[in-house]
C-alpha cells in the first residue's frame, strides 16, 4: 500500500493505492496517518481510493476508524472513487451510512 | 614440569597467566619469560615481594638450565628452569595446523550427531577450541540476526572463562569488516599500519594481534551449480603475543575450522528454531481444541426444528463461530458470526463476540434488540479497529423467524415457491456506537430451509481465481426445500470443496443450516 499525500485548502488529500489490509499492513499505515493528520489540527481529509485494488476486515475497520475519530475530533474524513467491489463491502457490511462519499474532489 | 611453550610466558596468581600460582607472595602478574632466539630472559614484572634468581633478587635475568627461581620471600615458591634435549620449547605452527584439522573433523561429527545439541554449546565448544589451538588469549563470536545486524553470542577467556561482551574493550571495526567483506583478517600487529588509531582501546589493555575469520555457510540451492555461500557471522581471536597462527598454511587450516564451526553453528541455530516452532505448533492445536470445545455440537434436533453446521478455520484456529440455545420455552434461537482478522487474535475475539451473544441473547426474543446490546457490550472492550459480522435469528414453533443481519453475507431462506436473501439489519458490531439495527420477521412453512455463511464460503477461489459468489451459492441450495438440514450443509460444503478444489483455502468458511419442521406436538401452526 502506497499513501500520497497533498493540500488542497483546507483538505488534505491522501490517494491510496494498492491493498488496505491486515497482512501487508496497510490498516496500521493508514490508522497512524489519519493521527498525525489530526494531531497536526489537519482535520479535513480526503481520502481518494480509485488506486485500492483490495481492502480485507481489518482495512475495512481502519477506514470506519479513521472516519469515527476524525468526527470525534471535530474533524471530517470523506472518500472519493470508490470502487465497485468496495462499494459492495461497504453495503453487504452496511457501512455505508457510515460514511461522506463525494463525487469530486471540490465536493468536500 | 611445565612446558615453555610461548614466545611470552607469564607467571602470575592471576587465572590466565600462563603459569597460574595461588600463593600470597606471588603478585597477579609476577613474572615473565621471555624467548628471544635460543635465550630465555626472566623479567620481574614489578612484583610485590620480587624475584630471585639463585637466591639473588633480579629484575632481568638470562636463564640458564638448572637455574633455582624464587618468587617472593623464602619458602615460597621455587622453580627450577631446565632445557629439553629438544630445546624446541614451542610447537611448530604445522602441528597447530594438524590440531585445527582435528578439531575441524570433531565440528564435523558434531554436525553429523544432529542437533540435538543447543547453540550454546556449540558455540563454547567452538570457542574453546579455537582459543586451545590457536593460543589465543580470548576471543568471541558474532551471529549476524535476521536483519543482518552483528550481535555478540559468546566471548570466552583461555581457561573457559565466559566473559560479557561488553568486556571486550577490543574496536568491532575488524570483525564488521571481516563480516561485510566475507575475508579473513590477520592483524599481526596492532601497533603497525593504520590500526593504532581505531583500536586504542584494544592496545591499551595489551592486545596486539588479532586473527578473525567469517563463519561461512553454503546457501541450499539457488539452482547454480556453483552453489552460493552466506556469511553468518565472524570468529574472532586475540591475544598479547604474535601469534604462530599467521602463517598462511596455518591461516588457511583457521578457515577451515570456521567453515565446520559455521555449520555446527546453523544446525544448532536452525535445531533451535524448529524446536521453537513445534512449541507453538503444540499451543495452536491447544488453542484449536478449545476454540472447537467452544462451539456447541454441530448437530441439533429439535421437535421444530433440526440445525447442522461447520467451521473450518483456513489457519489452526479462526475467526468464525456459531452459536445456538434455547430462549424460553418455546423460541430457539441461532447466530453465525465472522470476526475481522484471521489466526489467534481472530480466536480471541470471536471467543469474546460469542460469550457476548450467549450472555446478551436470552434477555430478550427481538434480534435487533439483542444485536445493539451486542454492539454495546463489544465496544465497552473495543480493541482498535477490529469488528465482528454477525447473523443472529429467532425461530418460533409456530413458523416466525426473526433475524437481524450484521454486515453478514445476507442469509438465504429456501421456500417451496422460491428463494430469498435476508437483508434487513444493521451495520458490523464493535466497531459504531451511534449503530442501530432492525429485524424482520419471516412466516417459515414445514420444510423451509435457512442458510447462513460466512464471507470465506462465497469468496472461495477456484484455481482459476474466480469467487465462488452468492449464484454458485443459490445454486447449491436452490432445490433443497424439504431437505434435512445435514444434507443440505453437506451439498453446500462439497459445492464449495468441488470449486476450490486445489486452490489454497483463504478464509474460515463456516455454514450454519436450519430445517423448521413444523408447529411440533400439541402447538397449532400459525
Amino acid at each position: 500500500m502506497k499513501l500520497e499525500e497533498r493540500v488542497a485548502g483546507d483538505v488534505t488529500i491522501i490517494t491510496i493505492t494498492g491493498e488496505i489490509t491486515l497482512s501487508a499492513g496497510g490498516d496500521m499505515q493508514l490508522k497512524d496517518k489519519i493521527q498525525s493528520l489530526l494531531q497536526q489540527g489537519r482535520k479535513n481529509v480526503l481520502l481518494d481510493l480509485g488506486g485500492v485494488s483490495y481492502v480485507d476486515s481489518a482495512g475495512l475497520g481502519q477506514l470506519v476508524q479513521a472516519t469515527v475519530t476524525a468526527s470525534k475530533n471535530g474533524g471530517k474524513v470523506k472518500l472519493l472513487n470508490l470502487t465497485k467491489r468496495l462499494n459492495d463491502l461497504l453495503v453487504v457490511t452496511k457501512l455505508s451510512t457510515v460514511f461522506d462519499v463525494v463525487e469530486k474532489e471540490s465536493d468536500f | 614440569m611445565v612446558r615453555l611453550d610461548r614466545d611470552l610466558f607469564l607467571i602470575g596468581r592471576r587465572g590466565t597467566a600462563d603459569l597460574p600460582l595461588n600463593s600470597a607472595d606471588v603478585s597477579r602478574e609476577h613474572a615473565e619469560i621471555v624467548r628471544d632466539g635460543d635465550c630465555y630472559r626472566l623479567r620481574d614484572r614489578g612484583s610485590r615481594y620480587g624475584t630471585f634468581v639463585n637466591g639473588d633478587q633480579v629484575t632481568e635475568h638470562t636463564l640458564a638450565a638448572g637455574d633455582t627461581i624464587r618468587l617472593g620471600r623464602v619458602g615460597s615458591v621455587e622453580l627450577v628452569f631446565s632445557l629439553d634435549a629438544e630445546p624446541s620449547a614451542l610447537r611448530s605452527s604445522a602441528s597447530e595446523a594438524g590440531d585445527l584439522r582435528q578439531m575441524a573433523a570433531i565440528l564435523s561429527g558434531l554436525r553429523a550427531l544432529g542437533s540435538g545439541r543447543v547453540l550454546d554449546e556449540v558455540l563454547t565448544l567452538v570457542m574453546d577450541s579455537a582459543i586451545e589451538v590457536t593460543k589465543a588469549e580470548r576471543g568471541f563470536v558474532m551471529l549476524a540476526d535476521q536483519e543482518g545486524v552483528l550481535e555478540f553470542k559468546i566471548a570466552r577467556a583461555r581457561g573457559g572463562v565466559t566473559l560479557s561482551g561488553k568486556s571486550f574493550t577490543t574496536s568491532e571495526k575488524i570483525p564488521r569488516e571481516v563480516f561485510s567483506t566475507g575475508v579473513s583478517r590477520m592483524v599481526a600487529d596492532l601497533l603497525e599500519g593504520d590500526f593504532a588509531g581505531d583500536h586504542g582501546g584494544t592496545i591499551a589493555i595489551g592486545i596486539r594481534h588479532v586473527q578473525c575469520v567469517p563463519l561461512r555457510v553454503s546457501e541450499p540451492g539457488a539452482g547454480s551449480e556453483m552453489g552460493t555461500t552466506k556469511v553468518i557471522g565472524v570468529l574472532y581471536l586475540d591475544g598479547r603475543e604474535r601469534s604462530t597462527m599467521t602463517s598462511g598454511s596455518a591461516a588457511a587450516s583457521l578457515e577451515a575450522f570456521a567453515t565446520q564451526a559455521a555449520l555446527a553453528i546453523e544446525s544448532a541455530r536452525l535445531y533451535a528454531e524448529s524446536a521453537e516452532k513445534a512449541r507453538s505448533d503444540r499451543d495452536l492445536r491447544i488453542a484449536a481444541d478449545i476454540q472447537r470445545a467452544l462451539l456447541p455440537e454441530p448437530r441439533h434436533e429439535r421437535s421444530t426444528c433440526d440445525l447442522a453446521a461447520v467451521s473450518l478455520p483456513s489457519r489452526t484456529v479462526g475467526g468464525d463461530f456459531f452459536d445456538y440455545l434455547d430462549l424460553n420455552e418455546s423460541d430457539f434461537g441461532f447466530a453465525l458470526g465472522d470476526v475481522s482478522g484471521k489466526g489467534p487474535p481472530a480466536a480471541l475475539l470471536a471467543a469474546v463476540v460469542q460469550s457476548n451473544f450467549a450472555a446478551q441473547a436470552p434477555v430478550s426474543s427481538d434480534p435487533a434488540d439483542t444485536m445493539a446490546r451486542i454492539n454495546k457490550a463489544l465496544l465497552r472492550r473495543a480493541i482498535d479497529a477490529r469488528f465482528s459480522t454477525m447473523c443472529y435469528g429467532v425461530v418460533s414453533p409456530d413458523g416466525n423467524f426473526s433475524y437481524c443481519n450484521a454486515g453478514q453475507e445476507p442469509p438465504l431462506v429456501i421456500q417451496r415457491d422460491g428463494v430469498r436473501w435476508l437483508e434487513t439489519g444493521g451495520p458490523v458490531v464493535g466497531l459504531i456506537s451511534t449503530a442501530t439495527y432492525e429485524y424482520e420477521t419471516v412466516l417459515l412453512a414445514p420444510g423451509d430451509i435457512v442458510v447462513i455463511v460466512s464471507d470465506g464460503v462465497t469468496e472461495a477461489r477456484s484455481v482459476e481465481n474466480d469467487e465462488f459468489g452468492r449464484d454458485r451459492l443459490l445454486d447449491a441450495v436452490r432445490h433443497c426445500h424439504g431437505l434435512k438440514s445435514e444434507a443440505v450443509l453437506d451439498l453446500l460444503l462439497s459445492a464449495v470443496n468441488r470449486f476450490a478444489a486445489g486452490a489454497p483455502q483463504a478464509d474460515d468458511i463456516t455454514i450454519l443450516v436450519l430445517r423448521y419442521k413444523g408447529p411440533g406436538p400439541g402447538q397449532p401452526a400459525s
